[in-house]
């Protein structure tokens, strides 16, 4: 669902907000300001976000900040939330031991 | 690999009544639950359901679910617990974790009934120990009997935030406010009166600026935004409090559909991003189902149908039952779900200002800003008549599909009808024996037993009760109105705990003459 | 610069670079620093969706074709050492050598061989015993009897690195579109000027094309193949761990490579050994047996990893090229059009140096560093 995205298209300028320093990812203690910023520094996906700053990359895998992450970086954007798309998810759905994870079977045998 | 019929993701309401309707029609079925015990969110459910008969109504969450989980005994179906489902990949193929092991399976069909979590909201001091969500309070009450705190302030007026406020109100909290930066109560009024009648003061229209505290909350302060979500300048209110509750909306947690490919959509009206489906469940992989709140926000009534819409579906699909059996039992499960989906609060009204009943009372504003009714607005509903002796004074009044009052009463004195979102009228004729089943039965709490003739200078009042430690015979207190206001004294008459109540004490206090259309609730001095 | 008639002067410039992965992006950088006007046009939503933000982050020389090792050598020397504060942007770069691991005779044997041929091309790479190389690595098991040591050799973060020089080349005012699927080049008068997409058309002197496996597709449409396969590799992350060892690791087995990351989560790619014959479902889709396999084989050399938690796997596909590297090569047939793609699994390492010599090919037309080797005629049939 590719849309033209022209990313020297003029977004304004970064300005500092009083509530900048709010802690939004919890996991990777990424704060709202870092987020704002790197629109600004030309990320404009959830999925560059994602690679860019580690939002939802912690242990919940976005599962608490993903909704608020959208919300930021869209304002920043001037589109609506829904405008923006979901980063992947992704397999294991719970964090699981390497031991456990190498340790397979086929259920049956 | 050990191939099912169906493979299902969670065992709440929505994958155990799959569960049943797949193996009932003889499907081999395996529900895998990550939690220790089945039912998902039924089991924090401690108040009577909505609906009809056919929803459940009046019967407590974790009693259906206690149901759910014995027909699926019953039927045969394997529930694995703590086991987690990690991936969902091609084929059709899950691995699940549990214990150490990592185990492959495969199914014809899936059905995933993962649910739905917690969303947040932020502000300063967000992160803090004592900010939790308020399904994450429920859990700590219900399931573990711990007070998750003694001060809270509850963000949220939708039905989850006004139900857990008054669940905590049951285990001893004291909820200082309920806020709301919409500017009218979200969930049922019946709900919210329940609150407020306990002195609960609603705040809409707020936000919380921030919460204070070093190590964990102390104190939280708010403020009353404009329509541009900025904070009016000298509107802030404080508030000390150990503990702040958000209630703000859940969202679908569908994960493994996004693995698995499905297509998705971001959806407002479902809570967030969902796969797209058809009316059965289906998404857009073949045999891949989805029901429940991951395929939109409902609640566990609707979570439910869909599940043994999903089950009988699958059923059909994989050539257990014909297309004829498919389209006969699905349209009798649509017809339930859809009637759920009626009235002030279903998705086609949701946004809508409505401000007149479907019988065309006037909506009641007071309850919607403040979470009760005026004494002028309550006499304008169906439900509440002047009649000589005892009766019953039913303060409902808003349309939301209901009817369990309709049974309850032996004497026929309640009507509501076909539609169950019509507002109960009381029958100014019947002869009402003051049996108290009604006020029972009523899972809002809005029915009232009225006797202005029994004694005179003194009404009678009986009110449903549902706190410990149970009033005595005798004892005196205080009676307060709708508003959590205190009227007049009271004294306690009557006490009554019967089985077929199911710990709804009925309480009867009596007041003075002129109180007992405004009495609403009691607390000793 | 000319422009065609009639085509919105904004869509043109110096050069049209196809893919915004990090072969792209450097060059688009590189370009920008020497003046041109870069248009980059990314097909997907997301910068550097491809394989440059899937890979396993190596930097390495050792066990590198013997054609692209002055390649690597050349970054690990020149350019990667400074990247960090050339791109204003931390890309992690680690230089804590490489440690090859093997079990069994047959392993050391296979160590030997590519010491032997990398010493051949001047390339520090020593055999060490099993303890020496737990005195550079300390949680290694004690199964290990010997490895290869590069100690030149590290890694860094892709998808900074991919990001870091798309950041910058977008200050420099390299214009970036996402969402522009090219579907042909064509030649306008002999001489290939316009780049095609769903939605626009755009003109350049020069057109590079580095979208990877994509590639073959849109040279298909100016004449040319390029003889490559997708293969779907796959990674998986642990959660951050306290800070053990930097090095990048590797078996003679191939079980694993990876290494632990600035954030402390350690990185492991690897295969169940079937990747020629994965499938997916249109996206880079992970296999429900891989990421065990990679597991077990982990916790073969570090038992101490057994307990970390792993929060995600991810797959991607890597541009496997028939003599497994790269085409970096002027079209001469096709003029204006410059390829490089088909990097095999390995473009991550070089890709400085290739952003660099694809600049040096637009502005003065020859390569500090040979890249005959990477001509795009070279597919010869083998009699």
């Amino acid at each position: 669902m590719s849309k033209v995205n022209d990313r020297s298209r003029d977004i304004g300028e970064y300005k500092v907000q009083p509530d900048d320093d709010i802690i939004i990812c919890r996991c990777e203690e990424i704060t709202k300001g870092e987020i704002r910023k790197a629109v600004y520094e030309g990320m404009f996906t959830i999925t560059e976000i994602r690679r860019y700053l580690r939002t939802g990359m912690g242990l919940c895998q976005g599962q608490t900040c993903g909704k608020l992450v959208k919300g930021i970086v869209a304002k920043e954007l001037c589109v609506s939330p829904l405008d923006l798309e979901a980063a992947m998810s992704r397999a294991p759905m719970r964090p699981i031991e390497m031991r456990v994870l190498g340790n397979e079977k086929r259920g049956g045998e | 690999m050990k191939r099912y019929d169906v493979i299902i993701v969670g065992a709440g309401p929505a994958g155990l009544s799959a569960a049943i309707e797949a193996a009932k029609r003889g499907l081999k079925v395996v529900v895998f639950d990550e939690n220790s015990k089945p039912g998902g969110q039924l089991f924090k459910q401690i108040h009577k359901f909505f609906g009809s008969k056919e929803h459940k109504a009046k019967i407590r969450g974790f009693k259906i679910g206690e149901e759910l989980l014995k027909e699926a005994e019953v039927t045969g179906v394997e529930v694995v617990l703590n086991a987690i489902v990690i991936g969902l990949f091609l084929d059709k193929e899950v691995t699940v974790n549990v214990n150490d092991e990592v185990v492959h399976y495969k199914g014809d069909a899936i059905i995933v009934a993962t649910g739905a979590s917690e969303n947040m909201v932020t502000f300063e001091g967000w992160t803090l120990p004592g900010v939790i969500g308020a399904g994450a309070a429920q859990t700590m009450m219900n399931l573990h009997s711990v007070q998750p705190g003694k001060k809270i302030l509850m963000l949220g007026s939708g039905n989850v935030g006004l139900v857990v406020s008054y669940q905590l109100l049951q285990v001893g909290c004291e909820v200082v406010a309920i806020v709301d930066a919409a500017p009218k109560i979200g969930g049922y009024g019946v709900h919210a009166a329940k609150v407020a009648r306990c002195g609960v003061p609603f705040h809409l229209s707020h936000t919380i600026i921030e919460a204070q505290g070093d190590q964990y909350v102390t104190g939280v302060t708010i403020g009353e935004v404009d329509n541009k979500f900025n904070i009016i300048p000298g509107t802030q209110k404080h508030f000390d409090v150990d503990t702040i509750c958000i209630a703000v909306g859940l969202s679908p947690m569908s994960q493994l559909l996004k693995m698995a490919g499905c297509n998705m959509e971001e959806n407002p009206k479902k809570g967030g991003f969902v796969p797209t489906c058809n009316e059965y469940g289906e998404t857009s992989i073949d045999g891949i189902f989805v029901s429940g709140d991951v395929s939109g926000i409902e609640e566990a009534s609707s979570a439910m149908i869909e599940g043994r819409i999903s089950g009988i579906a699958v059923a059909n699909k994989l050539g257990f039952i014909n297309e004829e059996e498919l389209k006969l039992k699905s349209k009798e499960l649509e017809q339930a779900l859809l009637s759920l989906r009626q009235g002030m609060f279903g998705p086609e009204n949701k946004g809508k200002d409505i401000t007149k009943t479907e019988e065309d009372c006037d909506v009641s504003i007071n309850l919607l800003k403040k979470g009760y009714m005026t004494d002028e607005e309550v006499v304008k509903y169906p439900g509440v008549k002047s009649i000589k002796g005892i009766h019953a004074v039913i303060e409902c009044s808003q349309n939301i599909p209901c009817n369990p009052c309709q049974d309850s009463c032996p004497k026929k004195c309640i009507r509501i009808g076909d539609k169950i979102t019509a507002l109960p009228i009381v029958d100014e004729e019947s002869k009402c024996i003051g049996c108290g089943m009604c006020v029972a039965s009523c899972s809002g709490q809005a029915i009232f037993l009225v006797n202005e003739d029994y004694e005179e200078g003194y009404t009678y009042v009986t009110l449903p009760y549902e706190f410990l430690p149970l009033p005595t015979k005798g004892m005196k207190g205080v009676a307060f109105d709708r508003s959590g206001q205190e009227v007049s004294e009271a004294e306690v008459v009557e006490i009554k705990s019967l089985a077929a109540f199911d710990h709804t004490n009925l309480l009867t206090i009596k007041v003075p003459n002129e109180m007992g259309m405004r009495a609403r609730f009691f607390k000793q001095i | 610069m000319k422009k065609e008639e009639g085509n919105n002067m904004e869509n043109c410039a110096d050069v049209i670079i196809i893919g915004s992965g990090v072969i792209g992006n450097a060059a688009a950088y590189y370009l920008a620093k020497r003046g041109r006007s870069v248009i980059v046009l990314e097909k997907s939503d997301n910068i550097g969706n491809g394989g440059s933000s899937r890979n396993g982050g190596g930097v390495r020389q050792s066990g590198r074709d013997k054609r692209e090792l002055p390649l690597a050598i050349y970054g690990v020397e020149n350019l990667w050492p400074t990247l960090s504060e050339e791109l204003g942007m931390d890309v992690e770069y680690y230089q804590d050598g490489n440690l090859r691991l093997g079990k069994t005779k047959e392993h050391i044997k296979i160590l030997s061989n590519l010491s032997k041929n990398a010493n051949e091309s001047g390339l520090d790479v020593k055999m060490i015993s099993g303890d020496e190389a737990r005195q550079i690595c300390p949680y290694l098991s004690k199964e290990v009897i010997g490895a290869s040591w590069c100690p030149t050799d590290g890694h860094a973060n892709p998808l900074l690195t991919t990001l870091a020089y798309y950041h910058k080349a977008r200050q420099l005012g390299v214009r970036f579109i996402t969402g522009e699927e090219v579907t042909q080049v064509k030649k306008i008068k002999g001489k290939a000027r316009q780049v095609v997409t769903k939605n626009n058309v755009y003109e350049g002197e020069n057109i590079i094309l580095a979208s990877g496996y994509e590639s073959r597709e849109i040279a298909c449409t100016f004449g040319i193949d390029i003889p490559m396969n997708r293969v779907l590799l796959e990674v998986l992350v642990t959660e951050e761990q306290p800070p053990m060892f930097y090095q990048m690791l590797g078996t003679a087995a191939a079980d694993f490579y990876g290494h632990q990351s600035k954030h402390g989560s350690f990185v492991f790619g690897g295969s169940s050994g079937y990747e020629a014959f994965n499938k997916d479902n249109g996206t880079p889709t992970t296999s429900s047996i891989t990421a065990s396999a990679v597991c077990r084989g982990i916790m073969k050399y570090f038992p101490i990893l057994a307990d970390a938690k792993i929060v995600r796997t991810w797959a991607g596909w890597i541009d496997d090229c028939a003599d497994h590297v790269p085409v970096i090569s002027f079209v001469e047939e096709v003029p204006g059009l410059i390829l490089a793609c088909g990097f095999s699994g390995h473009g991550f390492g070089i890709s400085p140096t290739v952003g660099m010599l694809l600049s040096e090919m637009v502005v003065g037309g020859k390569t500090s560093i040979d890249i005959d080797a990477f001509r795009y005629d070279r597919f010869k049939a083998k009699v």
